[in-house]
């Protein structure tokens, strides 16, 4: 029972880092229709920063992600207006370019560093707390706590500010936005960017538990992936409680399968919600089909 | 379908030259691009690029059918790639099977293997079906290093070099740059065919509007996977031939996106995407071009030349998206259009 718990409080921890990155990437997919194949390079160059930030200044990383935070903001504004606005209603075009990035950001980080692992070495990445049935890593009891009042804070947002209700206008019919008057293109740009700015959170918190690399994003991005086809396409609770719900599962085909096979057990999910309920477990029905495109 | 019969549009429209007409430009066109094989003949380093120029052809023309006619945005076409490869090196070196004799099964497997991914996966749109698609690639590649007694795992396969055309290694660099020419050639004719073939018309029609397709009576899920399942036959093979030629084999390369599956997309891009030579004209491009910067940039900085494709990709996908076979065509029609001008 004891190590029951054990893997499930561990999945629970793992899953609180898979919803970490897939808010970012969800929003962008929900909103903006956009699939951004380089979100996982995002957080990757987030943690770079991170840690140059605690290189070169003695920056903790819980200081750091309020620079790098909207730093990745303006990052993503700009990728938004001189790539990927030109190419709206062009999905497969967008692949390119997204994909085009994720290959770019990788080797530039590559070419930099030479490709040399390099960690972030505070006090949270050490530190150990009992949570009574387990021990576990203070980087990634911090990472739970925010990302879930990051989700709670972003579903507040959506439903009851002003901005929350355009992004919902935009999200449910983006021609009947235009025509209430709403700048679609500007919500947008502005979405975009908070994608890319939760994905600089996502990087500055995971600089202090993993040895940063430049291939690191693909270990996101996938989890991430299997999250929001989980938890449905451009739903923020989805993309929390899928988060948490690949965790753990995860965590108990690592424990009781085989460690390796962890993302074959991934795509298993991945496919059995495809063929069960493709528009994912929180989706709005369609959005599967919609294909991005707006007819 | 209708439209034939009324003959204001049949008219209007110009028809396309007969099958025995395109397929002997086509050849005429294959004749060119196997020019290099005899001109560079004596050096071994080009010949060896104009080889692996070959193969992407023929490897990209297979994405092509599916990724470009059919607008399936596959990035898992890795997965059938290192179908063929495997397959073909396990049983030469376990049974001393000739890859000749392979081939074949390859192809048969790597169709399966597409059917049963594409099943699920074609009930995605978009760059929904290229997610899909990619995490195939990754569950390929977790399978791969699993499966050792099958892949040899992380460490990888070693085909020993024993020269003879019943091993399909070749002691001479130019006979293997014949055999990915006629790798190429066999792609290049089969997406005329498929293209010229009622499938190739319903591809089309799915890629155009999938919606409007099923509608005017299309089966759509059956067109895609018939073009799924060329396109996986003929990678498949392109895997087993790129064994027998590199004779050394791991996961990472066989599944890496941006050496394998995307580079297939990419190649058809820059050439032209869903046209039949297009994939031709962008590996004509492409690999050369890879490997010059693989030798300029290469003691620069690790990973220099990737970074070139990366801003290539970014830049063909905003600016150049007829690709080499549309930009000729632009031209062709714009000339054509002064000159009959008075």
């Amino acid at each position: 029972m004891n190590t029951f718990l054990n893997v499930l409080l561990s999945g629970l921890l793992l899953g609180g880092i898979y919803a970490l990155v897939s808010l970012g990437l969800n929003l962008i997919f929900g909103v903006v229709r956009i699939v951004n194949f380089a979100q996982g390079e995002f957080i990757m160059v987030a943690m770079y920063a991170t840690y140059a930030c605690f290189f070169f200044f003695g920056m903790s990383p819980y200081v750091a992600v309020f620079i790098i935070a909207p730093g990745m903001f303006l990052f993503g504004i700009i990728v938004q207006r001189l790539l990927l606005q030109p190419l709206r209603d062009e999905p497969l075009m967008q692949v390119f370019t997204t994909f085009g990035l994720l290959i770019l950001m990788q080797n530039v980080v590559l070419a930099i560093t030479r490709g040399e692992g390099k960690s972030v070495a505070v006090a949270a990445s050490r530190t150990v707390i009992d949570l009574g049935i387990m021990k576990a890593n203070a980087g990634r009891v911090i990472i739970f706590i925010v990302t879930a009042a990051i989700a709670g804070a972003l579903l507040a947002f959506l439903r009851y500010s002003h901005a929350g209700k355009v992004i919902r206008a935009v999200i449910q019919d983006r021609d009947a936005a235009r025509l209430m008057g709403i700048n679609v293109e500007l919500t947008y740009l502005l979405v975009f960017g908070l994608g890319a700015a939760l994905a600089g959170v996502a990087g500055s918190l995971l600089a202090p538990i993993y040895t940063l690399q430049p291939q690191i994003g693909g270990n996101f991005i996938l989890a991430a992936f299997a999250v929001v086809v989980l938890g449905g396409m451009g739903s923020v609770a989805g993309a929390y409680i899928g988060g948490l719900a690949v965790g753990i599962v995860e965590s108990f085909a690592g424990y009781y399968v085989d460690p390796a096979l962890k993302q074959a057990i991934w795509f298993l999910i991945f496919i059995a919600v495809l063929v069960v309920r493709p528009s994912g477990l929180f989706g709005r029905k369609g959005t599967e089909e919609l294909g991005l495109r707006q007819h | 379908m209708t439209a034939v019969s009324m003959p204001a549009l049949a008219s209007s429209r110009p028809r396309p030259p007969a099958l025995a007409a395109s397929i002997g430009w086509h050849l005429l066109f294959l004749l060119a691009v196997g020019l290099p094989i005899p001109l560079l003949a004596g050096d071994s380093y080009w010949t060896d690029v104009v080889t692996m120029t070959y193969l992407f052809a023929g490897l990209s023309c297979a994405w092509n059918i599916i990724g470009g006619l059919g607008g399936q945005f596959s990035l898992g076409h890795g997965v059938f790639f290192a179908v063929g490869a495997y397959t073909t090196a396990r049983l030469y070196l376990v049974a001393g099977l000739s890859p000749w004799l392979s081939l074949p099964l390859a192809a048969a497997l790597g169709v399966a293997i597409a059917l049963l991914v594409s099943w699920p996966t074609f009930r995605l749109r978009g760059p929904f079906f290229a997610i899909a698609t990619m995490a195939v690639n990754e569950v390929g590649l977790v399978l791969a290093n699993f499966m050792e007694p099958l892949t040899g795992g992380p460490q990888g396969l070693l085909i020993p070099f024993r020269a003879g055309f019943a091993n399909m290694i070749f002691a001479e660099r130019w006979q293997s740059a014949v055999l990915m020419f006629g790798y190429m050639s066999c792609a290049v004719i089969a997406t005329l065919l498929v293209r010229r073939a009622r499938l190739g018309h319903y591809l089309i029609a799915v890629h155009a509007n999938e919606d409007a397709a099923e509608a005017a009576g299309v089966n759509v899920l059956r067109t895609k996977l018939a073009g799924m399942a060329i396109s996986a036959a003929l990678t498949a093979v392109g895997g087993s031939l790129f064994v027998m030629y590199i004779r050394v084999i791991d996961p990472p390369n066989l599944f890496s996106l941006p050496e394998v599956g995307v580079k297939f997309a990419l190649i058809a891009l820059i050439g032209g995407i869903g046209t039949v030579v297009g994939p031709v004209l962008g590996a004509f491009v492409i690999i050369p071009l890879e490997s010059w910067l693989r030798g300029a940039l290469g003691d620069l900085t690790p990973g220099g030349h990737v970074i070139v494709l990366g801003i290539v990709l970014i830049l063909a996908a905003r600016f150049f998206k007829q690709g080499v076979y549309g930009k000729a065509q632009q031209l062709r029609r714009s000339w054509a259009a002064r000159a009959s001008a008075p």
